[in-house]
């Protein structure tokens, strides 16, 4: 009679059922891929470490600058060193500058750098007379693409417009190349923009899927590198796939399959976005001045300039075409009296066209990166000792529970305390597990150490409540009991703040491999503190009281 | 019985030991520490010996049937430029290399290498220098927030000074002591090991936490709450440090009794919470419990003092 009614009591208390629920739900979670396979819920996922494979960690190389310089001196500076001539500005609006030069020019010509549309005009002692329609941020990073030769963007954060270097770079050296022009550099930061790091790693992810593997998905981690991890991939396969940028080139058809190399892809400077122009879809791109050199000397050498038809440009990504058609009339022209850098790679008017310029593109890119990527970690566990690992620390765990049980026991003598202890601790390990399969957290060697020391905090707290409740050596009248069970939390409490404190710090700095500890502790004593605790307490009045009794 | 001896133990401790030791013999140990990690840091440029994730550089372990140092002298010859600094036997017939940090070319040599002579079963892990000493920056950074963390939050809960600055005190002693110790054990500072440390701020705050509130909330003779406090505080020690001794033992000699390898990061931070766990038990009921002693010792001619004003 009495037991049923001490049984009632205990089934029928929030706090054990809380923790009832809580366990059988983990277990479910936990053992439901044993019994169905094929669902793809629950169970257990293991980090690299444990199931082998390799992993990179990249970091893209770039710069971002604020920058102030004064156009006209830009001009100046590019267009007497193209022409070779004195270049004297006459007058400079927000939307144009117009300036004398020492030769007769074309608009073609003025125009072949990039920086704008050209009207020209026969000026006074035998030169010309330009007016540029330009926009300044364009002049900017037009002039930063030229001297780099790379790409440079432009983006806008909340500390405002950036010019975005994506080439390694440092302040001194750009000082430098702003200090040709009388330009001034007022900030600087190694690294990438946001966009950009998105973007590459995006391009990263395509790549890696073109590759056949679509379950690999690159995160960006503390805002600045890119973290990939490929289960089952070794090192030298993952630095292949990921790190090295596909090999470029363009050639230009000889004598049937016959071709001549033109251009690699280090000689391309930008690539634009797929666009209509005319309705005619394609895929805008610039060479470096060397490129467009190239480019022109081999559509020569070829015979291209002259007949196009028979002598097409082809585009490779590692060994494989991806674009080719003849040259157009107009290129063919402008090639064989100068070097041309703007070039559009273009299809046809159609919906397929549409999605073949899009398909250029990302292979154009896909051969580059937006930025080149360093690698500044890597890693690889072969499966083998992953497993080994496995069964170690499941070895060590277990050995780690008997262990703590004999102490527990030689310090009370009571099994009716170590037992409910002991299962109570494990009850916490069933959990955070379960919570890991819920949320499909990768279980690695770090959070296993992290789930090792929620268990050992709370074995200490549980030895908290146990002698408070027990300090005269048996139960209490309730209200004694209440005010000693209100103090063991109050202590519990404190001592897990802190450790939840020191471990968002950890979180919060963001150390790839050990914010996973950090949260698998935070969640382990919040799961220990708010669930496995208040039940033991009750639990543990409930095994005295019966046995005084 | 074996209950009555642990109590015997602390009497026989708390008659002997006066408050002044209690208070002294930490603090002379926390200062020779610190006197330790400064000389340490004058001479290398750290207070404690950096590991490869912090100062940049490849480890490689592979399966071979050699002895550590032939595989050593195998890589000398193939790789002069960028020789292995150093080499032992891993456990399992695994060998462990360390290489200083090399650039993405010698990298890429060094990896080929690996493969084509000892296939994908290879463990490796590389950090560029650079990337280690953001690291660095980015370590140091989560120990000082970590404890002006804790130490916010122990004010808080206190809001008492010198209790409070106790805990503060005993957590800071048990932080640079468990350095000093990895440093004199060449223990190297690794991403498990700083982990480590950080638990250690939890961790050691558990008793601390407990021996405050019992002496300051509970009624009672001073010396019973403290002999209370103690028992209940050495178990949880105890139990935890037995817990994590087993972890070390087996991350650490699996090696010598089966094929196992052996997990330095589990073993990194089992052997340094060991340490760490022990300086606290020495922090806690000798510094920490000698300053609540004299503090609260001390209150009791304040309250007459101020008795006596009324009157």
């Amino acid at each position: 009679m009495r037991d049923e009614e001490v049984e009632k009591g205990l089934g029928r208390d929030p706090r054990i059922l809380l923790m009832g629920g809580a366990i059988i739900i983990s277990l479910i979670l936990l053992l439901l891929p044993a019994i169905f396979p094929d669902m793809g819920f629950g169970g257990l996922r293991y980090g690299l470490d444990l199931d082998g494979g390799s992993w990179l960690q990249l970091r893209p190389e770039g710069a971002m600058a604020q920058i102030d310089t004064d156009i006209g001196d830009i001009i100046t500076h590019e267009y007497s060193s193209f022409l070779n001539t004195t270049v004297t500005v006459t007058g400079t609006t927000d939307t144009s500058v117009s300036f004398e030069v020492g030769t007769l020019v074309t608009a073609k010509q003025i125009e072949s750098l990039g920086y704008g549309q050209a009207a020209v005009s026969v000026g006074m002692g035998g030169g010309s007379a330009i007016t540029l329609q330009v926009d300044k941020n364009h002049v900017i990073s037009r002039y930063l693409e030229n001297s780099y030769k790379t790409e440079v963007v432009l983006s806008e954060d909340r500390d405002g417009l950036w010019y975005e270097i994506r080439k390694q770079t440092s302040a001194e050296e750009l000082e430098d190349i702003l200090g040709d022009v009388g330009g001034s550099l007022i900030l600087y930061k190694d690294g990438v923009s946001q966009a950009t790091l998105v973007k590459t790693k995006e391009i990263l992810e395509d790549k890696l899927n073109l590759f056949g593997l679509s379950d690999v998905k690159p995160i960006i981690v503390e805002r600045e590198y890119i973290l990939i991890d490929l289960a089952g991939i070794d090192i030298e396969t993952a630095l292949d796939l990921a790190a090295t940028p596909g090999k470029f080139e363009i050639r230009i058809r000889t004598e049937g399959n016959e071709s001549i190399h033109a251009v690699y892809g280090d000689d391309i400077q930008t690539v634009g976005i797929h666009e209509a122009h005319n309705g005619v879809w394609g895929v805008p791109f610039t060479l470096t001045q060397q490129g467009a050199e190239l480019l022109k000397e081999a559509a020569i050498e070829t015979n291209a300039v002259n007949d196009p038809l028979n002598h097409e440009v082809i585009m490779y990504l590692d060994n494989n075409i991806i674009f080719s058609a003849p040259l157009n009339d107009r290129l063919a022209d402008n090639l064989k009296i100068m070097p041309v850098q703007d070039m559009s790679a273009s299809f046809g008017t159609d919906s397929g066209s549409k999605e073949s310029a899009k398909q250029l593109e990302s292979h154009l890119r896909a051969g580059a990166l937006p930025v080149n990527v360093e690698v500044i970690g890597s890693g690889q566990v072969p499966a083998s000792l992953g497993s080994q690992f496995k069964e170690l620390t499941a070895i060590a765990g277990l050995l780690a529970i008997i262990m703590v049980s004999f102490m527990i026991y030689l310090r009370y003598r009571r099994r009716e305390i170590m037992l409910p202890m002991i299962i109570t601790s494990i009850s916490e390990v069933v959990m955070i597990l379960g919570f890991a399969s819920a949320v499909k957290w990768q279980l690695d060697l770090p959070a296993i150490a992290g789930i090792i020391v929620v268990i050992g905090t709370g074995i200490d707290h549980l030895v908290i409540i146990t002698d408070e409740v027990l300090y005269e050596g048996k139960l209490p009248p309730t209200k004694v009991y209440l005010s000693r069970i209100s103090r063991a939390f109050g202590i519990i409490f404190a001592a897990a703040a802190t450790t939840i404190v020191a471990m968002i710090c950890l979180f919060w700095m963001g150390f790839g491999a050990l914010k996973l500890f950090a949260l698998t502790t935070i969640i382990g004593v919040l799961i220990g503190v708010l669930i496995a605790r208040p039940a033991y307490a009750r639990i543990i009045k409930e095994v005295l009281k019966e046995e005084q009794e | 019985m074996k209950n009555i001896n642990v109590e015997q133990y602390i009497d026989s401790y708390l008659k002997k030991v006066s408050t002044t030791q209690m208070i002294i013999i930490p603090l002379i140990f926390l200062l020779l520490s610190l006197f330790i990690l400064g000389w340490s840091f004058v001479s290398t440029g750290t207070p404690v010996e950096l590991g490869v994730e912090f100062t940049g550089g490849t480890i490689v372990s592979v399966e071979s049937q050699l002895s550590f140092e032939e595989v050593q002298q195998q890589f000398t010859s193939q790789f002069p430029d960028t020789p292995p600094i150093s080499a032992r036997d891993a456990g399992g017939g695994w060998v462990m290399l360390q290489f200083a940090s090399m650039d993405e070319a010698a990298q890429m040599k060094l990896n080929k290498y690996l493969t084509s002579n000892y296939g994908s079963e290879i463990s490796l892990r590389q950090m560029s220098a650079e990337y280690g000493q953001d690291l660095q920056l980015s370590a140091v950074k989560a120990v000082i927030y970590a404890f002006l963390g804790m130490a916010v939050l122990v004010f808080i809960i206190f809001r008492s000074a010198v209790p409070s600055g106790a805990v503060v005190l005993s957590a800071f002693s048990d932080i640079v002591i468990a350095a000093t110790l990895m440093n004199l054990f060449g223990i190297a500072l690794s991403l498990g090991t700083v982990a480590a440390l950080l638990m250690l701020i939890g961790y050691s705050i558990d008793s601390d936490i407990l021996l405050t509130t019992r002496l300051l909330k509970r009624r009672g003779k001073l010396d019973d709450k403290i002999k209370g406090a103690m028992k209940t505080g050495l178990t949880m020690t105890t139990t935890t440090l037995a817990a994590i001794f087993i972890l070390f033992l087996v991350s650490t000699f699996a090696q010598y009794i089966s094929s196992f390898s052996r997990i330095d990061i589990i073993s990194d931070i089992s052997v340094v919470l060991l340490l760490g766990l022990a300086t606290d038990l020495m922090n806690t009921w000798m510094l920490n419990t000698g300053i609540l002693k004299w503090h609260l010792g001390r209150e009791v001619p304040i309250g007459k003092k101020k008795r006596g004003r009324r009157k």
